[in-house]
C-alpha cells in the first residue's frame, strides 16, 4: 500500500512534514517503510529540447545533442541511446545534478567529444515503473510534445507529490484506505477530517432492480454482494488528478470506469468491479462456488479449471470472474461498453486467499478482502463511484442499488474496566483517557453503572474482539514510549537449563579446549551423500525425511547423518586451500518412526568431528607432522575422560565412512560408546579429500547415559613409589590394551597402573614382531617399599604375559 | 717463623688477587695454601714443635692469616661467579622476536558464543531454558499460537513442510505452547527457548532457510506490558550496551496483543544514522508483546487470571550487530578462517 501526500491532504490538513507524519504513524503501528520525496535528486534536471542529433563520429552507437534547455546557449551532450529524435523533449541532468541512483554528472568528454549532462530514462529519475509502458520504461523518457523547455523536470513529471510506502500489519485492514489513514491521522495531529460529500443523483429512469438480479449461493464465502448500474457510458481517459492520485499509489491509470473503481477502493478500501452489462448472460451475477472442472477465462487472458473451491461470480451461463482476484474476459469493460454493472461486495478473506494462492494471482483487490473489508460499506463504495463517473459526465445512474445482505453483521460489543487495562499495560491511565482515545478512534463507549464500559467497535475494525484488543487502540495511541518500564513481580526462582543443554555446552566447552573448532550446519541432506558415504543400501540411515517443498533440489531429506555435514564443511574448507581442519558439530539427526511420517521423528543429537593437516600449527619450530589415528582417539579419549566416562573397552570394528582396519570403537557392553577412525580412502576419494582424514562420531544420549557425575579426590600418596620398566618382542597382532589388561590383573596388591611408553618395529627387530615398553608404578599407602616386595608382583607380571602372549623380555 | 707466614700469606693472597681463570684455578689456591695438606695448614699441623709460650701467638697469627685468606678467596668467589653469569647470559642470548609456540586450541562458533551470552543473561533474571522438537506438529508451531490454517498472517512465514501437518518449526514459538502443556494450568513460568527454525527463505545475505532463533515467555499473576518493556531493556542493555537506546513500536503478531516490535540505537554509529541502520538511527531487534488470551486458553491457562508477555528474536542478527558481521551466510559457511576468529 502506497499513498501520497495530496491524496491525504484532500481530506485532513495536517501540517507535519512527510518524514514526522510517518513517524507519527510508525509509532502508532500504522508503519511506514519508506517515504519517497517528491523530486528529490531531481534539483538540477530541466526538460530539454533536441535541436539536433548526429553520429558521433568514433562510435557506432553514440550520439552527438545540442540540447535547447532554456538558455540562450545550446547545451552539447552525448548520449548512448537509441530512442531520440529531433525535435524530443526529454529530462536533461545539467552538471552538478546528484541523481536519485547516487550518479553525479559532471563535464567529461565521451570517445573524445565534450558532453555537458546527460539524457534521462524514468529509471534513473527514480519513476514509479510499475505505472508506465514498456515504451516509457525502455531508453529516454519522451516529455509530451507541448512540454514548456528549461522548466524543472520534477515539475514536468509531476513529481511534486511525496509518496508514504506502507508495510501495514496483517490486522489492520481499515488502514488500506485513505479513509482509514486519515482516520488515524485525525488522532495522531488532532485535525478533524473533511470527509467528501457522498451524494448520487439518479438521473436515469430506468431502475436498478429491474436491470440485473444478484444472488448469494454460498452464504459462508460472501455475506453481501450490491450492485448499481450505469447507463449511457462513455469510456475515456480519467482526469488527469486521478490519474496522477492513481499513479502515486502505484496503480496504473487504464480508463474512467476501472480508474474509478480503482480509487474508491483506494479511497474507501472497498474493492470493485465493474462489468460491461451487455456481456452478463441472463443480466444476473451470482456469488457461488465454482463447479469443478469449469473454465475460468480471466482478465489476463488465461483459462484455468476450476478445482471446484473457488469462489466465483456467474452470469445466468458461465463464470464472468473470480470473485475478488480477478474479472473475467469476456465481461471487460471496453471502449465499445455503454452499460456498466457495478459491483461491491464482501468474500470471505480465507477463501480469497486460497485461490489468490493457489492461481498466483495477487491483486489489490485480493490483499484487501484477505485482511477483511467493511462490510457495511458496499452501497457507499457504489454511491461514491457513480458520483465520480457522473461528475465526469461518464454516464447516468439508474435508481437504486441492489443489495443482496443476507444476515445482516451485528456491531460488536466489548466490555473492559479501566483497571483491567491499567493491570495489562502497567500503567495508570485514568478512565476518562481511555475512553477519549478509544472515541478518536471511533469507538463508542457506555458506562456500564460499575465502573466499566460497553464498548460498541466500529464496522471497520473487524481485528477488535476482545478487552485485550482495547488495551492495544490504548497503549499505541497513548504511546509506547510513556508507559515506565518495570520488572515482574512475583516469584523469583533460580535460572536453570536442561540436562542436556548443560551436557551439550559441556562437551563443546571440551572440544574447544582440546582444538576442536565448532561449525553450524543446516539439517538438511542430499541422498547423494548416502552413496558418496557408501552406506549400504538398507542402510537406516538411507531412511530420511523428504521434505514436500524443499528450497533446492541440492537438499531435499532431513538428515540422518552428522558425519555426512561435517564431512561437507570439510570439503568447503579444503577446497578453499584451509588445509588443517579439525572440525566439529553438535546437533541433532533425525530417524522417522516410520516413512512417510504419521508422528514426530526421534530427534537425536550427536557429536561428529573431522580432522586432517599439521599436528601442530605452522611455525618455525614445531615440527610438520601430520596428525595420525591416535590424535583422533586422543581428542575422544580426552572427552570421554571430561566427560567422566569411564571403564570402557576399546575394540576394533566397522563404522560408516571409516577405514575397516583403523577404526576404533569405544564400547559399554555392546553399546558404542563413540567411533573414531581414519576416513576410508574410498569415501576420500568419492569426496575428492585428498589427503588422511579422521573422522569421530558419538550419540550425546549414549554419552549421557555413561557420564557419571560422582567424582572422588585420590588421597595424596604418602610414601614413595616404586617404578619398573618392562620391555617385550610380541607379535605384531597383539593389542597393546590385551597386554595392559594381563598386567593389571597380574600386578599384585601395590600395582597402581601401567603406561604403554614405547611401540617400536623396524631395525632390529624380526618381521612379524614388534617391540613394546611398560613403565608400571607401584606403591603402598601405609609403607614404603621394598625392592623385594615389588619384585614378586613385577615377576607374576612377566611369567603372565610369556605365558600369554608368548612375549620375549629385552634387556 | 713470623717472616714464614707473613711471607705464605703476601704471596697466597697476590696468588688468589691474580686468579684470572675459572673458580678451578681459585680452588687450587685454596687447596694449595688452606687445604688439609695446604702450606698453611701444614704450619698449624707442626705447631706441636713450637714452644708452649710461642704456641698461642704464632697460632693466632697464622688463622688470622687463615682467616683473611679466606676473606680474599670468598670476595675473589663472588667476583669469578659474577663474571662467569655475565658470560654465560652474553651467551645465551637468544631472538626474543621470534615468535612463540603455539598451542592449539578450538574456537567455539560465534552464534554459540552469543548463544551462551544470551542464555547467562536470562538464566540471571531467573528464566529456564526450555526446548521442543525441530520437527514440529502444524498444531504447536501455528495452531496453538493462535495461527488457525489460512490465517493471513501465515503469509509472514513459508514453512518446509513434511505432511500436512508436521513441518520443520518456523519459530521457536511452539516451545511456549509446549512449556505451558507441561505446566500445572496458571502456574507461574519464566523461561526462554533456543533453537534451531526452519524458513523456505532463499539464501542471501540476510535470509536462511535454517536459523537460530530466541522465544522467552514470563507467566504469573499480574504481568505487564511495562514488565515486558524493563525486561526487554535490562536484556539489550546487557548483551549490547548499557547506554543503548530502546524504542517500543506497536505491531502484530496473531499471538500477542498488544504486540511490538523492540528497536535499539544503531549500535555502528550510535544513532546517528548510517547504512546498517539505513540512516534511521535504530535497528529493529526483535518481536514481542503479551500473550493473546487465546493462546493462554489454548493450552490450559486462564487468562483471567494470570497474564504474560513473549518476545522472540534472531541469534544470528545480534551477532552481526555485535561482531559487525554483514552477511548471514558466513555463519554457516563454516570456514576455518572465519571460524579461528572468535
Amino acid at each position: 500500500m502506497q499513498v501520497s501526500i495530496k491524496w491525504l491532504h484532500d481530506y485532513i490538513d495536517f501540517t507535519e512534514t512527510s518524514d514526522e507524519l510517518a513517524d507519527k504513524l510508525t509509532m502508532a503501528g500504522i508503519p511506514v517503510e519508506n517515504v519517497v520525496h517528491a523530486g528529490e535528486g531531481l534539483e538540477k534536471v530541466v526538460t530539454g529540447k533536441v535541436e539536433s542529433i548526429e553520429r558521433h563520429p568514433d562510435s557506432d552507437h553514440m550520439f552527438i545533442t545540442q540540447m535547447n534547455v532554456g538558455q540562450p546557449e545550446l547545451v552539447q551532450i552525448v548520449t548512448g541511446a537509441q530512442n531520440v529524435k529531433q525535435g524530443d523533449i526529454v529530462p536533461v541532468a545539467m552538471i552538478g545534478a546528484k541523481l536519485p541512483n547516487g550518479l553525479k554528472i559532471s563535464k567529461g568528454k565521451l570517445r573524445g567529444v565534450p558532453s555537458n549532462g546527460m539524457l534521462c530514462s524514468a529509471d534513473e529519475l527514480k519513476m514509479d515503473l510499475t505505472t508506465l509502458t514498456d515504451e516509457q520504461k525502455d531508453g529516454i523518457y519522451i516529455l509530451p510534445a507541448d512540454t514548456e523547455v528549461g522548466i524543472p523536470a520534477k515539475d514536468a513529471l509531476g513529481l511534486d507529490d511525496d509518496i508514504l510506502e506502507f508495510e501495514l500489519t496483517a490486522n489492520r485492514g481499515d488502514c488500506f484506505s485513505v479513509f482509514g489513514l486519515v482516520r488515524e491521522i485525525a488522532v495522531l495531529t488532532g485535525n478533524t477530517p473533511k470527509w467528501p460529500e457522498i451524494k448520487v443523483n439518479e438521473d436515469d429512469e430506468a431502475s436498478t432492480a429491474d436491470m440485473i438480479k444478484i444472488g448469494i449461493e454460498a452464504n459462508d464465502l460472501c455475506s453481501r454482494f450490491s450492485a448499481r448500474v450505469l447507463k449511457n457510458v462513455k469510456v475515456m481517459e480519467s482526469p488527469e488528478w486521478m490519474q496522477a492520485r492513481l499513479e502515486n499509489a502505484g496503480i496504473r491509470a487504464i480508463n474512467n470506469i476501472v480508474d474509478v473503481t480503482n480509487f474508491v477502493m483506494v479511497e474507501l478500501g472497498q474493492p470493485m468491479h465493474a462489468y460491461d452489462y451487455d456481456q452478463i448472460s441472463g443480466h444476473s451475477l451470482t456469488a457461488r462456488k465454482a463447479i469443478a472442472g469449469e473454465n475460468l477465462h480471466t482478465l489476463d487472458d488465461s483459462s484455468r479449471i476450476a478445482k471446484g473451491e473457488e469462489l466465483i461470480i456467474a452470469d445466468s451461463e458461465k463464470p464472468a470472474g473470480l470473485a475478488g482476484v480477478m474479472g473475467g474476459l469476456e465481461s471487460e469493460v471496453t471502449e465499445n461498453t455503454t452499460t456498466v454493472v457495478l459491483e461491491a461486495a464482501a468474500f470471505n478473506g480465507v477463501s480469497i486467499r486460497r485461490t489468490s494462492r493457489a492461481c498466483g494471482l495477487h491483486s489489490e483487490a485480493s490483499g484487501r478482502f484477505e485482511r477483511g473489508v467493511d462490510v457495511t460499506q458496499t452501497m457507499r463504495a457504489l454511491d461514491r463511484a457513480a458520483q465520480l463517473l457522473q461528475d465526469m459526465g461518464a454516464c447516468t445512474v439508474t435508481k437504486g442499488i441492489v443489495d443482496v445482505y443476507p444476515e445482516e453483521k451485528k456491531p460488536v460489543s466489548v466490555d473492559f474496566i479501566p483497571a483491567q487495562i491499567n493491570n495489562r499495560l502497567g500503567t495508570d491511565i485514568s478512565g476518562d483517557k481511555m475512553v477519549e482515545i478509544l472515541d478518536s478512534l471511533g469507538f463508542r463507549c457506555e458506562e456500564d453503572g460499575k465502573g466499566g464500559y460497553h464498548v460498541a467497535v466500529p464496522s471497520w475494525r473487524n481485528d477488535v474482539t476482545f478487552m485485550e484488543d482495547l488495551s492495544e487502540e490504548v497503549a499505541r495511541i497513548y504511546g509506547f514510549d510513556n508507559i515506565h518500564a518495570s520488572t515482574p513481580r512475583g516469584t523469583m526462582v533460580q535460572g536453570v537449563q536442561s540436562p542436556l543443554q548443560s551436557f551439550i555446552d559441556r562437551i563443546k566447552v571440551t572440544l574447544t579446549h582440546i582444538g576442536m573448532n565448532e561449525e553450524l550446519s543446516f539439517s538438511f541432506t542430499n541422498p547423494d551423500m548416502f552413496d558418496k558415504m557408501m552406506l549400504p543400501a538398507d542402510s537406516p540411515l538411507r531412511q530420511a525425511i523428504p521434505i514436500m517443498n524443499p528450497l533446492t533440489d541440492e537438499a531435499p531429506l532431513v538428515r540422518t547423518s552428522l558425519l555426512a555435514s561435517v564431512l561437507e564443511n570439510a570439503i568447503r574448507n579444503l577446497s578453499r586451500k584451509n588445509e588443517d581442519i579439525r572440525l566439529y558439530d553438535v546437533a541433532p539427526v533425525f530417524y522417522p518412526k516410520a516413512l512417510p511420517l504419521t508422528e514426530l521423528p526421534d530427534e537425536v543429537v550427536k557429536v561428529a568431528g573431522f580432522m586432517c593437516g599439521r599436528r601442530n600449527p605452522m611455525s618455525w619450530n614445531t615440527s610438520n607432522d601430520m596428525i595420525d589415528f591416535y590424535d583422533a582417539k586422543g581428542i575422544v579419549e580426552e572427552l570421554l575422560a571430561k566427560l567422566n566416562i569411564t571403564r570402557y573397552q576399546v575394540v576394533a570394528g566397522e563404522y560408516t565412512a571409516m577405514h575397516p582396519g583403523k577404526t576404533a570403537l569405544f564400547k559399554k557392553g555392546k553399546e558404542i560408546v563413540a567411533a573414531v577412525g581414519e576416513l576410508h580412502p574410498q569415501v576420500a576419494e568419492n569426496l575428492g579429500i585428498s589427503k588422511k582424514a579422521y573422522i569421530f562420531e558419538m550419540d550425546v544420549p549414549t554419552l549421557m547415559k555413561y557420564s557419571s557425575d560422582k567424582f572422588s579426590f585420590d588421597v595424596l600418596p604418602k610414601y614413595p613409589a616404586i617404578v619398573r620398566d618392562l620391555a617385550m618382542l610380541v607379535d605384531e597382532g597383539v593389542n597393546a590394551s590385551d597386554i595392559e589388561k594381563t598386567i593389571t590383573k597380574n600386578g599384585g596388591k601395590f600395582f597402581k597402573n601401567v603406561t604403554l611408553f614405547d611401540v617400536y618395529t623396524g631395525k632390529q627387530i624380526a618381521d612379524g614382531k614388534k617391540s613394546m615398553a611398560f613403565t608400571m608404578l607401584f606403591q603402598s599407602n601405609d609403607k614404603t617399599l621394598t625392592d623385594e616386595e615389588v619384585d614378586e608382583s613385577f615377576n607374576n607380571i612377566i611369567a603372565a604375559v610369556e605365558k600369554e602372549f608368548d612375549a620375549e623380555l629385552r634387556g | 717463623m713470623e717472616s714464614k707466614i707473613e711471607q705464605l700469606r703476601q704471596e697466597a693472597a697476590k696468588a688468589i688477587k691474580d686468579v684470572a681463570g675459572t673458580l678451578n684455578d681459585l680452588n687450587d689456591i685454596r687447596v694449595k695454601y688452606l687445604g688439609k695438606k695446604g702450606e698453611l695448614t701444614s704450619i698449624l699441623r707442626g705447631m706441636g714443635q713450637l714452644s708452649a709460650e710461642d704456641r698461642p701467638r704464632i697460632g693466632q697469627i697464622v688463622n688470622e692469616a687463615r682467616q683473611q685468606l679466606e676473606q680474599l678467596i670468598a670476595e675473589k668467589n663472588q667476583e669469578l661467579k659474577a663474571k662467569e653469569m655475565a658470560k654465560r647470559l652474553a651467551s645465551e642470548r637468544i631472538d626474543v622476536t621470534l615468535p612463540g609456540r603455539q598451542t592449539s586450541h578450538g574456537h567455539i562458533h560465534p552464534l554459540t558464543l552469543t548463544l551462551m551470552e544470551i542464555k547467562d543473561i536470562f538464566m540471571r533474571m531467573g528464566f529456564s531454558v526450555e526446548e521442543g522438537p525441530e520437527i514440529e506438529k502444524d498444531y504447536f508451531n501455528f495452531e496453538a499460537l493462535n495461527l488457525p490454517k489460512d490465517h493471513p498472517a501465515r503469509d509472514m512465514q513459508d514453512s518446509f513442510y513434511i505432511t500436512e501437518d508436521i513441518l520443520m518449526r518456523s519459530q521457536t514459538s511452539p516451545v511456549q505452547a509446549r512449556t505451558m502443556q507441561s505446566h500445572e494450568p496458571n502456574s507461574p513460568i519464566r523461561m526462554i527457548a533456543p533453537g534451531r527454525v526452519y524458513r523456505r527463505d532463499d539464501y542471501d545475505a540476510t535470509h536462511s532457510p535454517m536459523f537460530t532463533q530466541i522465544e522467552g515467555m514470563v507467566i504469573d499473576k499480574n504481568i505487564s506490558f511495562a514488565d515486558l518493556k524493563g525486561t526487554l531493556e535490562d536484556f539489550l542493555r546487557q548483551i549490547f550496551h548499557k547506554d543503548v537506546k530502546v524504542r517500543l513500536r506497536p505491531s502484530f503478531f496473531p499471538f500477542t496483543e498488544p504486540s511490538t516490535e523492540v528497536d535499539i540505537s544503531c549500535v555502528m554509529c550510535k544513532g546517528q544514522g548510517c547504512r546498517v541502520c539505513k540512516g534511521t538511527g535504530w535497528l529493529e531487534i526483535l518481536g514481542a508483546g503479551m500473550i493473546h488470551p487465546n493462546v493462554l486458553k489454548m493450552s490450559g491457562y486462564d487468562p483471567t487470571k494470570v497474564s504474560g508477555f513473549a518476545f522472540g528474536m534472531g541469534v544470528e542478527r545480534i551477532t552481526m550487530l555485535k561482531y559487525g558481521i554483514d552477511d548471514l551466510r558466513l555463519f554457516y559457511d563454516n570456514d576455518t578462517r572465519l571460524l579461528e576468529q572468535f
